[in-house]
């Protein structure tokens, strides 16, 4: 099932953080768990690089939209889970709205026909 | 903020042992599932410092992000030295300049006095323009009538100022200035004593102690800052009199007086004269606005009320000299006469300031046309148009930085010698000192001058493909860059212009004033000052001190003629008063005729022949018109002309008819005119008509002038004639020798600065505008190469180019001179409030400004225009 690297999608820029604060809607998690969540989820299409993933976590923490506390993990190791405040929640919201203006918009370009249809 | 470096590590490691655990379950060799993880994780540290920068402030970034791109400019301008250097020598002369005369300006006409509630501190004054008076100062009888009807000010001092001599407190017997001041002077004023006590209304009134306070200079320098001095008694004048206090530092306002008296200590205060008379005009009045009254208020109430009196008077105000209160706080009023003088000077630092810019701008443009490769190749690499700015403007901050660091140690020594220059407008610049002001001005004036000149160049546009084919190619110049630079060496032009040409004014009028002719024989005569009078000796004893002093000094070898005076030309102007009203037999003014004034001086026999004033008509002061003999006058040539039309002025009679005379007692004496002499303005160094009458010493009693009109040189006298006075009279003092050319040059030095500061600075800015032009046609030669080339290779004469390029520069001359006239224009009204009793010097200095411009302009495009017509055809065509 897995798929090569030439299959998997290049991020859309703008799009992790959106990705970030979806997954964690479920509840808390870690970074690593974040990670294979998006992977998971997209059918191993996406695959977060961490070189981007924990700064974009840490961005989200002091932009006040993630919260961190330290417990212990499953594999019986200290690490640092992240969840969503209020204003994260809020600003999913916002950003889920403008990606399906975004992907609407794309839509109707790409598809005139269909988008007459609607 | 942010998490601690353990805490980073930390939360690697988890996700780190979370991947391998994960691997592990899934089957993989535990050692091969480490390397898997790590692999898969990618550079460690550089996500470290990732999310290291996510927690770093935003400020901090942009300061690394500059201070990388300073480091970077650092390195890019040690290669090019000779711009740098150019950039920021111009750049501190327009900073220090500037950072200089402000700091100046703030000491003298900003910085709050140390008076108690400085702000509510008034000085009022009685200006007459019909007269061109603009300072009558005040009457008793005025002052009175002002303090009883207004009442929004709270209360009056008065301060009026006599020469004492002052004897005691271990000094030689000398001249002081004293002011003479009523018990509410102090309180108004609010000032505090440092010794003793100051002056209350207790000391007012016939009947009180004569009491002093010192002032601090005095008290300093004269004193050594005696603290015993309280209590010590002093012989001033024709009495005694009580040191009670010294009053604190504070700026010496109306006049730099030595010690402040009570009205009692002189007793020409309490004389009818000074009591009763309206036209008796000698103090100086200070206002303490009332509680919650503003200026305004206090300058509408004074005014209505000085109208109501001016009616009530006419005989003591007349509508010729149309007379006007004013109304000011006490600082404008110090600061009053340098105002003019700081903010012409203030103006002209900015515009070397502007030309700097400009100038260094069009150095930055090049610099920017020659590495627009450069740019284009890090624009094409992804920089950002705000990363390419903040690289030019890291450049810019550091020239600018360096500018200023340089302009801020020459301003220094500047703020010292504009201090200097200033002083003579305003006590108040006496103490002024260099503070931070002028880093804070240096440092404004170079972020200003960053900030514009990193806006300058143009960006390389995205929309030019061809830019990247530049960085490899020579430069080449744009339309819109080449105008650019044109624009600034254009501006350059124009205001060196205005500058030139307001200097020229200024160098011509003071030329003029120097070379003025006068009827003096200015080289030859020396004046001295003896004030024999004020030594105590009166009367008899004095004429017979001048006599005898005059007598001897003539046998000097070298002496072609000695005699006395009391009134040296030019440099004791101002100081006898604007004139008095006299009439003369048969001549009735007609009806509403101004009363006609002339200037009182007191001559002793042969003056004229000693001073080379030419005698018209009549004779000299003889020995034989003794005190008790007929009395007698000699008139200038002006009163001769307007009163006798006839020329038959001599052996008439006139007689002073100023209400000053007749309150003193008795009618007033008619005297005989015996002689007409040429007119000699000795009030004005532009000499104008003059209405004089002269009197015989003898007969009036006032000398305290000697004039010697030498054979050779003149201060080779100044011995023997001191020596020779000392025989006559050991106390007499000997002063200030020196031959009226000198004291017309004295007299003048303010002038003299004021042409000599704005000259400087006209150098300066020529020096500038000579680099910019020469700096935008060399630019625009080595870019036009090919052009060049071309035009060689199809039959061009070299000496056409050069003449095309000369041709270029004279039009940038040509443009900026048109754009500076009308700036000039605006200067010369200016330059009129300088010099006021002087006609406007006509066309001259302008033609000689744009003279001096285009011919610099064409020097400037000499070594371009040069480099242009020797262009190597082949080279030329080759080298694209």
């Amino acid at each position: 099932m897995a798929k090569t690297t030439d299959d998997r999608l290049a991020l859309l820029q703008g799009t992790l953080d959106m990705l970030i604060l979806r997954t964690l809607q479920w509840g808390p998690q870690h970074g690593h768990g974040i990670g294979q969540a998006i992977r998971s989820q997209s059918d191993d299409l996406l695959k977060i690089e961490t070189g981007s993933l924990y700064p974009a976590l840490h961005r989200l923490e002091k932009r006040g939209w993630l919260k961190a506390d330290w417990r212990l993990s499953e594999a019986n190791q200290r690490a640092k889970y992240y969840r969503l405040t209020p204003a994260g929640k809020e600003q999913l919201s916002r950003e889920q709205d403008r990606w399906s203006q975004l992907v609407n918009a794309i839509g109707r370009v790409m598809n005139p026909a269909r988008a007459l249809k609607e | 903020m942010g998490p601690r470096p353990d805490e980073l590590d930390d939360e690697i490691r988890g996700h780190l042992a979370l991947s391998i655990k994960e691997r592990i379950e899934r089957g993989e060799d535990p050692e091969a599932a480490r390397l898997a993880a790590l692999k898969e994780f990618g550079n460690l540290t550089l996500t470290r410092d990732s999310i290291r920068a996510v927690w770093r402030p935003r400020w901090l970034e942009s300061a690394e992000a500059l201070w990388h791109d300073v480091r970077i400019g650092l390195r890019s301008l040690r290669r090019a030295k000779g711009l740098a250097a150019t950039v920021v020598v111009t750049l501190a002369l327009g900073i220090g300049a500037n950072a200089a005369i402000f700091s100046v300006v703030r000491a003298v006409l900003l910085r709050p006095l140390v008076n108690r509630d400085e702000d509510r501190l008034i000085y009022i004054r009685q200006a007459a323009p019909g007269i061109r008076a603009e300072n009558l100062t005040f009457s008793i009888p005025e002052i009175n009538d002002l303090k009883s009807r207004v009442t929004t000010v709270g209360t009056f001092g008065d301060f009026s100022t006599v020469d004492f001599t002052l004897i005691g407190l271990g000094l030689e017997p000398r001249t002081v200035k004293a002011g003479v001041v009523g018990g509410t002077f102090f309180d108004v004023m609010g000032l505090r004593p440092v010794l003793g006590r100051l002056l209350t209304p207790k000391d007012d009134g016939p009947n009180a102690a004569r009491v002093v306070v010192l002032t601090h200079r005095f008290w300093r320098t004269s004193l050594k800052s005696d603290p015993e001095v309280v209590g010590k008694v002093i012989r001033l004048g024709p009495g005694s009199a009580t040191v009670v206090g010294v009053l604190e530092p504070s700026v010496p306002y109306p006049a730099d007086t030595e010690l402040i008296a009570n009205v009692v200590a002189s007793p020409h205060h309490l004389g009818a004269t000074m009591v009763t008379s309206r036209v008796h005009r000698m103090t100086e009045l200070f206002g303490r606005l009332a509680p919650g009254a503003a200026l305004e208020q206090a300058r509408a109430e004074l005014t209505s009320a000085y109208a109501t009196m001016v009616r009530e008077h006419p005989e003591a105000y007349t509508p010729k000299a149309n007379p006007q209160l004013r109304v000011t706080t006490l600082r404008d009023q110090i600061a009053s006469p340098a105002r003019t003088v700081l903010l012409v000077l203030l103006g002209a630092a900015a515009v070397v300031f502007v030309i700097a810019c400009s100038n260094v701008a069009n150095l930055i443009l090049a610099r920017s046309v020659r590495r627009e490769g450069e740019l284009a190749l890090r624009a094409a690499l992804g920089a950002g148009s705000g990363a390419l700015r903040r690289t030019l403007f890291a450049e810019s901050l550091l020239l600018c930085g360096a500018g200023a660091v340089l302009g801020i140690i020459i301003a220094r020594p500047l703020v010292a010698a504009v201090a200097g220059y200033a002083a003579r407008f305003s006590v108040r610049a006496l103490d002024v000192s260099v503070d931070n002001s002028v880093l804070w001005v240096g440092a404004g004036l170079a972020l200003t001058a960053a900030v514009l000149l990193a806006y300058v160049p143009r960006l390389p546009s995205s929309h030019a493909p061809a830019g990247l084919g530049l960085a490899s190619g020579g430069p080449r110049l744009t339309p819109g860059t080449n105008r650019r630079l044109r624009l600034f060496a254009t501006t350059q032009i124009a205001f060196s212009f205005v500058l030139l040409a307001g200097a020229g004014m200024l160098l011509t009028t003071l030329m003029a004033l120097q070379s003025a002719r006068t009827a003096y024989n200015v080289q030859q005569v020396l004046a001295v000052d003896i004030p024999a009078a004020v030594t105590g000796a009166g009367g008899a004893g004095v004429m017979n001190f001048y006599r005898e002093v005059t007598r001897r000094i003539g046998q000097l070898p070298g002496v072609q003629g000695v005699a006395v005076g009391s009134f040296v030309p030019w440099r004791d102007a101002g100081t006898f008063g604007s004139g008095f009203q006299f009439a003369v037999e048969g001549y009735t003014p007609a009806d509403g005729e101004e009363p006609t004034r002339a200037r009182m001086r007191m001559v002793s026999p042969r003056f004229f022949a000693v001073v080379g004033v030419p005698l018209v008509a009549g004779r000299e002061f003889t020995d034989e018109d003794r005190g008790g003999g007929e009395p007698v006058a000699i008139v200038s040539q002006s009163i001769a002309q307007r009163l006798f039309p006839n020329g038959d002025a001599v052996n008439r009679h006139m007689l002073w008819t100023d209400p000053v005379f007749n309150l003193r007692g008795g009618p007033a004496v008619s005297r005989r005119i015996v002689g007409v002499v040429a007119d000699a303005d000795d009030e004005n160094v532009a000499p104008g008509s003059a209405m004089t009458v002269y009197q015989p010493v003898v007969q009036i009693g006032v000398g305290g002038r000697l004039f010697v009109h030498a054979a050779g040189d003149p201060y080779a006298l100044v011995p023997a004639v001191t020596r020779v006075v000392r025989e006559v009279s050991p106390d007499a003092p000997v002063e200030r020798a020196a031959t009226l050319a000198d004291i017309r040059t004295e007299v003048l030095s303010p002038d003299r600065l004021n042409a000599f500061v704005l000259s400087g600075f006209a150098g300066i800015a020529l020096l500038i505008a000579v680099v910019g032009v020469s700096g935008v046609l060399a630019f625009s030669v080595s870019a036009r190469t090919r052009e060049f080339g071309v035009r060689l290779a199809i039959g061009s004469a070299p000496r056409q180019l050069l003449a095309r390029v000369l041709s270029e520069g004279a039009t940038i001359a040509a443009i900026g001179i048109a754009a500076g006239s009308a700036g000039g224009y605006l200067l010369s009204r200016v330059a009129a409030r300088f010099f006021e009793h002087v006609q406007m010097p006509g066309p001259l200095p302008v033609a000689g400004a744009a003279a001096v411009l285009v011919a610099a302009a064409v020097v400037a495009s000499l070594m371009p225009a040069a480099r242009a017509s020797r262009v190597d055809v082949v080279q030329a065509l080759r080298s694209e």
